[in-house]
Parts: structure tokens; sequence; C-alpha cells
């Protein structure tokens, strides 16, 4: 039971196409490196190395022809943008409107850390001057505390 | 109000205003919706075997009549609902415009389990390792692809098409296009 239960899954929901054989160790290293910096359409936030989805296979081919063709880094992430928008890349370029979202916080935290500071360099105000004591009842020390009773006292 | 309280009054104007400006821009729009790049630009040349007699398909052949492609494939159960659809419209409009399927991540096997009776009308072409599908710019499928006449990408339905949408879309194709620009290939 077990087996027919996963046989008719994996015919199913297998693969239906291989993907392409895998280059020489230096080469196949640059298609996985690729592969982890562009975007599977398929899945939620997954490079299309980390995908087993059919479009993810097709794009990991696709990386795979264009490194064995000579093809460098920049031609090839090149190629996918122009097909996906910057969409396909998993880590946006600095440049453009996409620099405001690298600088940003960057600015904010720099704004935010000199106002902490010039807060900090500021003088303490000094205390109010403690008005005259009231000889009647009782008396403290304390400037302030005996502030507040002569208020009390009006 | 002071002269430095009005400065940084201003400043964080204008920090609230670039931010509200770049989150507008990116909780505008869908994020599960894969921009479609090829729009108006040169549909890029392919040659294909068709499944039915082994014969080259090669689209820089095809100008002169639209085209209709639709990747399918035989593991995908929405291709199955719409497969029909496309039949129906290479049967209806076939005089006036081209349609081919394109098999998408699958086996020949499989595709030709799937297709059935080969239909002159709407061959079926086999794409090994998808790399024509990557060079559309194929996201999943069913996609189908509208090509006009002079070869130019006009447009991509990323869902099943119903015969409302191919019937406009085909209309679609016998308007003029806009400026055009080039593919990186």
């Amino acid at each position: 039971m077990t087996a027919l239960v996963l046989g008719l899954v994996l015919v199913a929901y297998a693969p239906q196409q291989a993907g392409s054989a895998l280059l020489d160790p230096p080469r196949e290293a640059r298609v996985q490196a690729l592969g982890k910096q562009l975007r599977c359409p398929m899945c939620q936030g997954l490079s299309i190395a980390d995908s087993n989805s059919s479009a993810a296979r097709a794009q990991m081919d696709k990386v795979r022809e264009l490194v064995a063709s000579g093809r460098t880094d920049q031609e090839i992430r090149d190629y996918f943008t122009s097909r996906y928008g910057e969409w396909a890349l998993l880590e946006p370029p600095a440049s453009g409107m996409n620099l405001l979202v690298w600088v940003l916080p960057l600015a904010l935290l720099a704004g935010g850390g000199l106002a902490i500071a010039r807060t900090m360099r500021r003088p303490v105000p000094a205390p109010p001057a403690a008005p005259e004591a009231d000889t009647r009842g009782a008396t403290s020390d304390d400037p302030y505390l005996e502030a507040v009773r002569a208020e009390l006292r009006r | 109000m002071s002269r430095r309280g009005l400065g940084i009054g201003l400043s964080l104007a204008a920090v609230t205003a670039v931010l509200l400006f770049v989150l507008a821009k990116g909780f505008g729009r869908d994020p599960h919706e894969v921009p479609f790049q090829l729009r108006g630009k040169p549909a890029p040349d392919f040659t294909l075997k068709r499944m039915d007699n082994g014969a080259p398909v090669k689209l820089s052949d095809l100008k002169g009549k639209p085209i209709v492609l639709n990747f399918w494939a035989s593991w995908c159960g929405p291709c199955k609902m719409e497969h029909p659809v496309i039949a129906w419209g290479a049967k209806r409009f076939g005089q006036d415009y081209q349609f081919y399927g394109v098999v998408f991540e699958d086996t020949e096997e499989n595709a030709r389990g799937f297709a059935g009776i080969p239909d002159p009308t709407f061959p079926q072409l086999l794409d090994d390792h998808s790399r024509m599908a990557v060079d559309y710019g194929v996201t999943g499928v069913p996609e189908t692809y509208f090509i006009d006449a002079n070869g130019i990408l006009r447009d991509k339905v990323a869902a099943p098409v119903d015969p409302e949408t191919l019937m406009a879309k085909l209309a679609a194709l016998k308007q003029p296009a806009g400026p055009v620009s080039e593919v990186v290939r």
C-alpha cells in the first residue's frame, strides 16, 4: 500500500525532465554561486540554486549553458534582469533608487547618534533656587522638600 | 519657531517623504508578480523540433503572421484545462494567426501522452532543457506569449487563458506597436 501511494505521488509530482549535466568543478562552483544570487520565480524568497521547482531547474540549466559558453558573471546577471527585471536578483544592486535602501538606514542611524550626542553634551540646567524656608513647622535639609512644603502651606 | 527648530522639522519632513516614496514604490506592487521585461522587444529567435514530424521550426521564418506561443507541461493541472481553449483558438483563428505549443520541463513521452492526436493547426514544439522558455522569461506553466507579425513580443498571460482573453489578445496583436528596444542575448 505504501509503495502504491509513494508510486502515485512520485509519478504525479516528480520532476519530469532531468537537469543538464554538471560542469567541471570550478565552473560548476560559479554556476551554483550565480544560482544563489538569482530569485526563483515560483518560490517565496528562495534562490534558483536552493529550489527544486521546474522553473528554477530550467533557469539553473540556462546559467550552466551561459557559463559553459564563456559569459562573465555580470553578463549572466544582465541576461536574467533583461527578462525578469531586478526582481530576479535576490540582492538588489546599490545604485539608482536602490541606493536609498542602503544609504537611508545608515543616514538615519548617523542622524540619531548625532542628536543623542548633542543632547548628552548640553549642560544640565541648574536646579531652581529654593524658596525661603518656612521656619514654622518641621524643617528639612532638602531645599526641594522645603519648597514643596512651603507651597502646601500657602 | 527658532531657525534650529525649523531646520530639524524640515530634515524630518524630507526623511519622511523619502521613506514614504520608497515604501510606496516597494509596497505598491504585487511581490508575487514577476516583471515581464520583454514586452515591446523583438521576440528571441529559436529553432525547435516539432513533436509530430520532427521538422525544425525557426521563429525568424514565421514572420508575416502573428504568433501565439503556449508553454505547457503534462504535469501541470491548469494546462489540461487550458489546452482545449488554445486548440479551439488555433482552429477558429488559424487563418490569421500561427499557434504553437512549447513543452516546458517535460519528457517527450509524457508530452506525447498529454497532447494526444497531433493537431496540424496547433503544432507542439520540444524545448530541450527549456532553454528557449528561459529566453522568453517563462516563470511557470501555463504561460502564453503573443508575438506580432513583425516579430515583436507584445504581451503575455501568466495564467490559463480563457476564450475571451484569447480573442482580446489576438485583436490587440493587429494594433500598431510602440517603440522597440533590443534584448540582451
